[in-house]
């Protein structure tokens, strides 16, 4: 039988909830299979709930749905924020503890989510509790309820591994993972190499988990019985990585050759910046080493002092000559506005990397959404055409990171890569990377220029020669200008220079394979298509391979060229689809009204979501089933808490 | 940076300068001519970062590479552009507005990295361009000529802001005066911090009430009238003794302002050598500078790099 194993393992923000869900997702790849896991937390340091998501297959993990197999709540918090998300006859891992708790009693909850349970379970006649909680999960939902006494196996932990009870008191979590494995089959040597793996030669903390693990693996042994070990999934025995959107863009963006990265710190952006600044040292290949006869090639990776700063310094870096980004989400692309003008004016190569988060303003700032799409098209006053590219997903979002650092350079361009908090945060494990296809263009970067170099040279396709400030002298300016750079104010300049900067979107288009436009998923002849972009894909596949399993076929058109839009490459296969259905986390259908600007076709149905939540594959199911079979012309998706 | 010495005509270029009769950035610019020529700068490795205003116009008229931004903004391009590649000299020239109005922020930080550029201030107290509104340099209660009220808000004190901030060369000059303008100008270039020059400029449109006449009644200059002053902080423990006298030159304004020198701190170390402290072989191979492909291949070992997310199941 196919392996499709789900988890969610809640607790408090701070509490060592991070570090278990990165063991658990480690446990999950050392059985051979590939996961993917979301999280999903709070603006808060400390004490606010928040959860991990975890799915583990012997296929290719893409996305996360409810119910789940088992959810491990070691708080009463947890236990009633997920009573509904454990499946009928699935597993509740809980601390005996925090039976005892009265909803009302748990400060860091929201209102209105305690109102929806507290209604919940007494309209059902059970006490508004954890105690409550659980009564309803046995009686109801037939779910096996698996209590430990969390502090006494802490505490002999800590006996055991002659440790302060306070040091080893995050163990609670791995004891919680631990137990759940233990019950789903996946054996407790792989749990403790997960550990190993994951807290690298921290001794201190590596010893008492193992510890841990011991004692949950023998308590569920003496009580439950241990469950059969699963199968080892078929990427046993390989090398793959594991990480978040967050890391895998930093790698490309290493990889793809970028020199210099700023950034002012913004949720769900940062942690790009600081994996990337954690390794600004970069090794060399063997060969690059000897050919190059240097063995590190150093990034600099600079927080300034705000966004605007940002990315006018990594504007002023590009002119000089580095390959240079910036990474933001949607408050820090509001800021950078003028500078993205400044730079399609001046002609500079720079990558914006937003990671979109639930605004409007500040929103929930660790939350998803969608809604940075016609924002980050339209950013920059004037005509300010720009290139703009949305990932689909954790792979797609390595590579892309290196096109759009070429891209830059070779339209000499902005280019927004865009991006959201779902890819950012989540986890994935993935085979590594191949480069050996991978091409670092600049264009026409000069190195060496004659004395009559100037910088804004007209050609048939828009682009001139671009040697960097410090190779040849130049005029750069965000003024109309002459192709000296000289600033003007002449009609006829003016309209060769407007005509010059939109010549290079038609080149855009033209060079473009059709792969880096737009992809259609699926079965070409489908009449049912599916519109959307960015970190949907995942879900839309899964949902469509259920939906197949019906016998309902819909292909899915991801966009993932947004700015020039391919217009007619959309077109097409739209204009063979008698049912279009668009996907997005927004409320303003925000690809389909582009879709309909560009291409002036309609959208007849429309799925949302603005909950700010992670888009789960059965609700993308459910959503589909729900249009196709009522025609109704707008479904909104309401999971997750 | 400095070559043979040459001569500032060199240093000019054919585009018409378009500043009112009797700008005083008419005397800022041949100070620039002639402190660029005696340091014998190389036009293409030298860079003059501007923003928006009537004084940022000035790329255009030096015979270097300009970049001309926007608003606010030319401290973080001059500073993205020196990170870049650190053995070119850059130099920003703009507008108190500019500096100190929408840019303020980048000027407090410019000066917490102490990075090698010079900052030379056009400081006429008002928005030139925009027709002559209140500068954050003019003081409270003066009406100059645009205005339709008296300016409530108080002026800031650059000088201040920028002891504050960290800046390790702090001069100001007097636009008309170019001779000894220039020799400000050259040592802000030749000092390997961050350096700001503020040089008062007279605006003959908009500004009638801080007029050349008004200017020369009150300045004097620090290395004539008072040759014992001593601006150079060269110890941590200098601070202590030589900063009242600093900071008392820092806010003299009113009858009499001084001119010239005003503080020359050698205890902070340069950015470049921080960078090159955090990443070592930055220096070297600065990012401008350093290669990224073999061949159009990437360069870089990803498992050796990134080994800390690598699993072997
Ligand atoms: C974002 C933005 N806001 C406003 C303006 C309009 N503007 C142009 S120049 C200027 C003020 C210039 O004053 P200053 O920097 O002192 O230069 P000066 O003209 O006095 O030399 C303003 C407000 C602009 N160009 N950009
Ligand atoms: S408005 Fe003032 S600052 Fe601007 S050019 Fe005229 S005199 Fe000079
Ligand atoms: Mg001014």
């Amino acid at each position: 039988m196919a392996v499709d194993i789900s988890l969610i393992i809640g607790g408090p923000q701070g509490g060592g909830i991070e570090s278990a869900g990165q063991v658990a997702v480690r446990a999950l790849a050392l059985k051979g299979y590939d996961v993917y896991g979301v999280r999903e937390y709070h603006s808060n340091i400390i004490g606010a709930h928040s959860y991990f998501n975890l799915r583990a297959r012997d296929k290719v993990s893409r996305s996360v749905k409810l119910p789940v197999d088992a959810v491990v709540a070691l708080d009463a918090e947890s236990i009633l924020t997920h009573m509904d998300d454990v499946k009928e006859g699935g597993i509740l891992v809980y601390d005996e503890a925090a039976k005892a708790v009265k909803i009302d009693r748990i400060a860091p909850m929201a209102r209105p989510l305690k109102q929806r349970i507290k209604a919940k379970l007494e309209s059902m006649g059970y006490e508004a509790s954890a105690a409550g909680a659980l009564s309803y999960l046995s009686e109801v939902k037939k779910v096996k309820l698996v209590g430990i006494q969390i502090k006494s196996i802490v505490k002999q932990v800590a006996e055991e591994t002659r440790r302060p009870l306070v040091s080893v008191s995050r163990a609670a979590n791995t004891i919680g993972v631990a137990t759940a494995f233990a019950l789903l089959g996946v054996e407790a040597e792989k749990v403790m190499k997960a550990i190993e793996m994951f807290f690298a030669g921290k001794r201190r903390v590596i010893e008492p988990n193992i510890v841990a693990v011991r004692h949950a693996y023998k308590l569920v042994e003496e009580n439950y019985g241990l469950a059969d070990p699963l199968p080892d999934g078929p990427f046993k025995g390989r090398t793959r990585i594991v990480g978040t959107g967050n890391d895998f863009v930093a790698m490309g963006k290493v990889a793809g050759g970028l020199t210099v990265q700023t950034y002012y710190p913004i949720t769900p952006a940062a942690d790009e910046a600081l994996y990337m600044e954690g390794h600004r040292l970069a090794q060399l290949t063997k060969e690059a080493a000897e050919r190059l006869g240097m063995a590190k090639a150093p990034v600099i990776v600079f927080q300034t002092e705000d966004e605007i700063s940002a990315i006018n310094m990594a504007i002023g870096a590009a002119l000089a000559g580095a390959r240079a980004s910036t990474t933001t989400s949607g408050p820090g692309l509001s800021l950078m506005n003028e500078a993205i003008s400044m730079a399609v004016m001046m002609e500079v190569p720079v990558v914006i990397t937003v990671w979109q988060r639930a605004g409007p303003s500040t929103g929930m700032a660790t939350r998803v959404g969608q809604q940075d799409l016609l924002h980050s098209i339209f950013s920059g006053h004037g005509d300010a055409p720009k290139i703009v590219l949305a990932s689909g997903d954790h792979e797609e979002a390595f590579y892309d990171a290196i096109k759009t650092l070429n891209w830059a350079e070779e339209y000499q361009t902005p280019v927004i890569h865009l991006l959201d908090k779902t890819i950012a945060s989540s986890i994935k494990t993935l085979d590594p990377f191949d480069v050996s296809n991978v091409r670092i263009s600049r264009g026409r970067f000069l190195t060496t220029a004659s004395n009559d170099y100037v910088r804004y040279k007209l050609s048939d396709d828009g682009i001139s020669p671009r040697a960097p400030v410090g190779v040849a002298k130049q005029l750069n300016t965000s003024l109309e200008h002459l192709e000296d750079g000289v600033a003007t104010e002449d009609p006829v300049v003016r309209e060769q220079m407007i005509e010059k900067r939109m010549k290079k979107m038609e080149k855009v288009l033209k060079d473009l394979p059709m792969e880096d436009k737009a992809v259609l998923h699926g079965d070409p002849d489908a009449k049912i298509t599916i519109l959307s972009w960015g970190s949907t894909k995942g879900p839309i596949l899964d949902a469509m391979e259920a939906l197949e399993a019906k016998g309902i076929r819909v292909n899915f058109l991801q966009v993932r060229l947004l700015s020039p839009f391919p217009a007619r490459e959309v077109a097409d296969v739209l204009a063979g689809s008698e049912k279009i259905i668009s996907i997005e986390a927004n409320a303003m259908d925000q690809l389909a009204s582009i879709v309909k600007m560009y291409t002036g076709l309609d959208v007849h149905h429309r799925i949302r979501k603005v909950n700010g939540r992670t888009i789960h594959e059965h609700e993308v199911y459910n959503a589909i089933l729900k249009v196709l079979e009522t025609g109704s012309p707008l479904e909104v998706m309401r999971d997750g808490v | 940076m400095a070559s043979r010495a040459k001569s500032w005509v060199e240093y000019r270029t054919p585009n018409w300068v378009q500043w009112c009769p009797g700008c005083g950035n008419y005397g800022i610019l041949t100070a620039i001519y002639k402190a660029f020529a005696e340091l014998g700068l190389d036009p293409a490795r030298t860079v003059l970062v501007s923003g928006i205003g009537c004084s940022s116009r000035t790329p255009y008229y030096v015979n270097v590479s300009g970049v001309h931004t926007i608003h606010g903004r030319p401290i973080p391009v001059a500073t993205g552009i020196k990170l870049a590649n650190p053995e070119l000299t850059v130099v920003v020239t703009s507008g108190d507005g500019d500096l100190l109005g929408i840019g303020a922020g980048h000027f407090v930080a410019v000066g917490r990295r102490n990075i090698d550029i010079t900052i030379i201030m056009h400081d006429n107290a008002v928005y030139g361009l925009t027709k002559g509104q209140a500068g954050p340099t003019l003081p409270a209660w003066i009406q100059t000529k645009a205005l339709t009220a008296p300016n409530i808000q108080d002026a800031v004190n650059p000088l201040l802001l920028a002891i504050a901030s960290g800046f390790t060369f702090i001069a100001r000059g007097y636009a008309y005066h170019t001779d000894k303008l220039k020799e400000l100008i050259k040592a802000a270039i030749k000092h390997p911090g961050t350096a700001l020059v503020d040089v008062l400029q007279p605006c003959p449109t908009y500004n009638n009430i801080m007029t050349a006449k008004w200017y020369e009644e009150r300045i004097y200059y620090l290395d004539e009238e008072e040759p014992d002053y001593d601006p150079y902080i060269n110890k941590p423990e200098d601070f202590k003794e030589k900063m009242p006298a600093i900071l008392a030159k820092a806010v003299e304004w009113g009858d009499r302002i001084p001119l010239g020198i005003i503080m020359i701190d050698k205890t902070k170390e340069p950015f470049q050598r921080r960078l090159e402290k955090l990443v070592p072989g930055y220096l070297d191979m600065p990012p401008a500078k350093r290669p990224i492909d073999v061949d159009g291949k990437p360069i870089i070992d990803l498992l050796a790099t990134f080994k800390d997310r690598v699993i072997e199941t």
